[in-house]
């Protein structure tokens, strides 16, 4: 396998914005990327497209050459990704994987989601379509419910996080005011979260990830090509893993460890050959509070039963051992489904290169990308290395 | 006797699908009998009833696609 690097990023703010179109956001976020890697369309070998609901919430299909029309590509290869809320990094595996084997020196992967034109029954019941519509969906059963019940069992088996768990939203959305690609810029109180419209027992609106619109797209080159081409900091792709478990909740073996993460996040730390405590900063998938818990326990961060203690204590704040979701995360920077595993990579790479700004992590060498599809039905796990 | 099981986890949905906004609030768990554990519904909640895991729940019927529906106790 040869070595893969992101060599090119781009996004659009993530936020409300019914008026723009999905043509409109592919354009700006795609055309940022290409300008970003200082390469010419016809460099540009293959395009890999990540989207979960424009068919739902559009009327929109065939995603692959809108891109690509938008984009001036002609003729290249083009495909769409689709893994419920794991769209993007699923994308971005099959594009790494592409490169990696040698077909493809050069491969645009671009994500897109358009959300907020529709009412909120019409978003529910898309994001509802990530489960099971027969055994989850026509029992009444709605996406927050499902994590929700995750959470009570959490609070069960390891004790009542309810504080810990409005303080994951509380972070983000603090590092969110350091975002400018945020959708919400709005500081927020555990009292606040705790006291917030009810979504489902025990989520209020502010234990839940946003509904939003966006775009993200990366440029990912083969090393030695990247090397000859690129003017910015590279960044190379050095470990990934995928796993899937079952796709409803009833069936799973444990619902306060998803053994998509263990399995995914297994594989990416052996290719990449280091340890999670090697890791200076992660963005994970909190689609809801309870899950950002989760994922840095089942990352390897925290042991398990600790991770909420750990938020407490400050360890994954911004400026903490361990910095979760510097970007504001999916509950502040925003949740464009099939753009946000991408949009975690385009803030990984931002800080591996320095970019960051006034939210840069110090010494940031080694970035971690965690992208769950579903009930955790489906993981990618990323780890990037600045060069 | 009657058909019961377990409460192996829950919810209370406040805001749901189109098809359920006018049950809001309505309870969904995980309910264990017989070692297994399904989805369900669980009828009869009222705002601010206390509800816990482990706690007994009754079954009722069966939806049309066959997951099963309980009734609080």
């Amino acid at each position: 396998m040869r070595s893969v690097s992101v060599i090119g990023i781009g996004e659009t703010r993530i936020g409300r914005f019914p008026e723009r179109s999905l043509r409109d956001l592919i354009q700006e976020a795609g055309e940022k990327a290409l300008d970003d890697a200082g390469i010419g369309r016809w460099n540009v070998d293959a395009l890999y497209t990540s989207n979960f609901n424009a068919q739902f919430l559009c009327g929109q299909g065939h995603i692959g050459p809108l891109v690509s029309e938008v984009l001036g590509l002609e003729s290249i290869p083009a495909l769409r990704v689709e893994g419920a809320c794991a769209s993007g990094s699923l994308a971005f595996r099959q594009a790494l994987i592409a490169v990696a084997s040698g077909m493809y020196d050069v491969v645009l992967v671009g994500g897109v989601e358009k959300m907020t034109h529709q009412p909120t029954e019409i978003v529910t019941a898309g994001i509802a379509s990530a489960s099971d519509m027969e055994r989850e969906v026509a029992l009444g059963a709605t996406f927050p419910s499902i994590f929700a019940m995750i959470a009570n069992r959490y609070f069960h088996e390891y004790g009542n996080v309810r504080d810990e768990m409005a303080m994951c939203a509380v972070q983000n959305h603090e590092n969110a005011l350091l975002n400018p690609d945020a959708q919400l810029q709005k500081r927020i109180t555990v009292e606040q979260v705790k006291n917030g419209l009810p979504i489902a027992y025990p989520f209020t609106i502010y234990d839940c990830s946003l509904v939003s619109d966006g775009a993200a797209f990366v440029v990912l080159a083969a090393t030695d090509v990247a090397k000859a081409v690129s003017r910015k900091r590279i960044v190379e792709v050095i470990g990934c893993g995928q796993a899937g478990d079952t796709l409803t909740l009833a069936s799973k073996r444990s619902l306060t460890t998803f053994s998509a993460t263990m399995n995914a996040a297994k594989q990416a730390y052996a290719m990449a050959g280091i340890k999670p405590s090697d890791i200076n900063l992660a963005e994970v998938h909190d689609c809801f509070t309870i899950t950002q818990i989760i994922n840095i326990e089942d990352l390897g961060f925290f042991e398990k039963g600790k991770g909420a203690r750990a938020v407490a204590e400050g360890k994954t704040a911004a400026k903490g051992v361990i910095p979760i979701n510097v970007s504001g995360g999916l509950k502040a920077k925003g949740h464009p489904i099939g753009a946000t595993g991408l949009s975690q990579i385009y803030e990984v790479v931002t800080q591996l290169r320095g970019d960051g700004g006034e939210r840069q992590v110090r010494n940031a060498e080694v970035g971690l990308t965690h992208n769950i599809g579903g009930t955790a039905a489906t993981c990618v796990v990323s780890i990037f290395r600045g060069r | 006797m009657n058909r019961c099981g377990t409460i192996f986890t829950y919810s209370v949905v406040h805001s749901g699908t189109d098809a359920f906004k006018d049950k809001t609030p309505y309870v969904v768990a995980l309910v264990a009998e017989n070692q297994g554990i399904s989805l369900a519904r669980v009828e009869g909640y009222t705002e601010g009833k206390l509800i816990n895991v482990g706690m007994e729940v009754e079954f009722f019927a069966e939806d049309e696609n066959g997951n099963p529906i309980y009734k609080f106790i």
